[in-house]
């Protein structure tokens, strides 16, 4: 019942059909829950990257260069 | 030269990019021309470059090296030598969450590359100078847009879904990995862990709906409600940033595990004397011997492994409490360390062969053999806590390494007494004499010192 709520609330694409197939089995499940969801985890990222906007707005001094990434020992040089 | 005998790796059989194997004992990676293209962009887009510069993806060097099956053969790669294989049963609540953090690190790095993994198996991560870090160059495929991560369910057998129960019900629920080569079931965590779990959007979203939608659609045709349905590069960015932030948010607190405040508050029967004795004895003994490696059994917190460590040997550090290497790994951590390797080990079960002939994975004795090991404090609990006679003790550890650097606690010791409090003794021949004289079948006895305050006693052996 859940996915029939979840999948009707959702943007539906029109996309190409699925890779050719992994050599791993991805599971019908995990990939249909995926595409399911993938309008929710796109509204997320986007809601994320706006309240960081909003949030630098209001901060004072030089906005921090900062992605999303995490590896303090990954400094690129 | 090509008729030097290789042998091909047990584990390395799944994927048809290529496969492991070892010839004069250098492991080498053969590419398949399957995987010509993956690789070819890999290289090209500066990925490779990337994350073996940051120590993410372990580095290798392609070499002229004969291939192992020639007909497929593109290229073959000789990685970086490890240490030691350990595998996701043997980590503690943290090196298992880091290992996770870390394939998801890389796999926002690829695409960023362009590039994604295509698997996402805990058992390709391993810890190296102390760090985790990617053993299997072929994970790689180019990203196409609109497609979601095949890796998906895997990463959730293999990491969330155990960290999800080690933190919610219990650390040792890790021993499920042991149990289930592929991970562990969605449904089976979903079954296990509290309900309040549900109110947590990202464990909702990638455990119970996940377990969920695979039993539903397990034998279904896609519904119609999906078809032509893509899931574009923000989403998939989301997908792996809730992962990040579901696995980031799970805690476990060792807090007080049966042995971790055995040094610190039991000064009762490790008075500050006899301490400092017993580790000027190890180290005496450490410094006569050199060793090339060492194996500490029965390691707690790791506060003697750290005399074989902090000299540059590489030391791997066992125990059977999950809160003990925890502590100790946290403390590698802080301490950066690169010769320390925390593992947990039950010595009354140790980590066996399993998986496809149950050969995948190794029994943890035939992964690697120690030079040293280290064994103190350890024996009675061995010998008295799990009734193994002293002669099968001295068979187990004389098969083990040429030294052996080992503690004898005797009857009168309180340890002893309290591991006796509560049962028939049945150990009249549990005495010094007696240890020494089982072990000398396989031993011969270096050293013996008494240590001072105590009527312990520590003892170099080395191997007939």
């Amino acid at each position: 019942m859940t996915f029939t709520i979840l999948s009707t609330g959702l943007l539906g694409l029109l996309a190409p059909p699925l890779r050719d197939l992994a050599y791993l089995d991805p599971g019908s499940g995990s990939i249909l829950l995926q595409l399911l969801i993938a309008g929710l985890l796109g509204f997320l990222v986007l809601m994320r990257s706006s309240w960081s906007r909003i949030k630098s707005l209001f901060r004072r001094g030089p906005e921090p260069e900062q992605e999303e990434d995490d590896e303090p020992s990954d400094s690129e040089s | 030269m090509t008729n030097r005998p290789i042998r091909r790796v047990e584990a390395s059989f799944r994927d048809p990019s290529g496969f492991l194997f070892t010839r004069d004992g250098v492991l080498y990676r053969q590419i398949n021309r399957a995987y010509q293209d993956e690789y070819e962009r890999l290289i090209d887009s500066g990925l490779y470059e990337r994350l073996a510069r940051a120590k993410l993806l372990v580095p290798h060097e392609e070499v002229d090296e004969p291939s192992a099956a020639a007909d497929a053969a593109f290229k073959v790669i000789r990685p970086e030598q490890l240490a030691f294989i350990s595998y996701p049963y043997e980590w503690s609540f943290s090196q298992l969450k880091d290992a996770a953090l870390l394939t998801l690190s890389i796999q926002k790095k690829a695409l960023a590359a362009g590039m994604t993994l295509k698997d996402s198996s805990a058992y390709n991560i391993q810890y190296h100078h102390g760090r985790p870090i990617l053993i299997d160059t072929l994970s790689f495929e180019p990203y196409r847009e609109g497609e979601p991560w095949v890796a998906y369910r895997q990463f959730c057998q293999h990491f969330l879904a155990p960290l999800a129960l080690m933190s919610y019900r219990d650390v040792r629920l890790s021993g499920l990995l042991r149990e289930f080569i592929d991970g562990v079931p969605l449904d089976l965590a979903a079954a296990l862990l509290p309900g309040r779990t549900r109110l947590n959007l990202n464990l909702l979203l990638h455990l119970h709906l996940h377990a969920a939608a695979i039993k539903r659609y397990a034998a279904r045709e896609t519904p119609s409600s999906v078809a032509g349905r893509q899931m574009d590069k923000r989403a998939l960015v989301g997908l792996i940033d809730g992962l990040e932030s579901a696995v980031r948010k799970l805690q476990w607190d060792p807090g007080r595990t049966a042995w971790a405040g055995y040094y610190s508050e039991a000064t009762g029967h490790y008075a500050e004397e006899a301490m400092t004795h017993k580790v000027a004895l190890v180290e005496s003994f450490l410094d006569e011997i050199g060793p090339q490696n060492v194996w500490d059994l029965g390691a707690n917190t790791g506060e003697f492994s750290r005399l074989a460590s902090d000299r540059g040997i590489p030391t791997i550090a066992f125990d059977i409490d999950p809160g003990a290497v925890e502590l100790n790994y946290l403390e590698c951590v802080r301490r950066q360390e690169e010769h320390l390797l925390p593992l947990v080990l039950d010595l009354t079960n140790p980590s066996p062969g399993i998986g496809w002939n149950n050969r995948e994975r190794k029994p943890i004795l035939d992964r690697s053999k120690p030079d040293t090991v280290m064994a103190l404090a350890l024996l009675h609990h061995l010998a008295i806590g799990n009734n193994v006679p002293l002669d099968r003790l001295a068979d187990f550890f004389g098969a083990l390494g040429r030294w052996l650097i080992i503690e004898f606690v005797p009857r009168e010791d309180p340890q002893v007494q309290r591991l006796l409090s509560m049962r028939k003794d049945i150990f009249e021949n549990y005495t010094q004499e007696a240890f020494l004289s089982a072990f000398s079948s396989h031993f011969h006895v270096r050293r013996s010192e008494p240590i001072r305050k105590t009527a312990r006693s520590l003892h170099l052996l080395e191997a007939r």
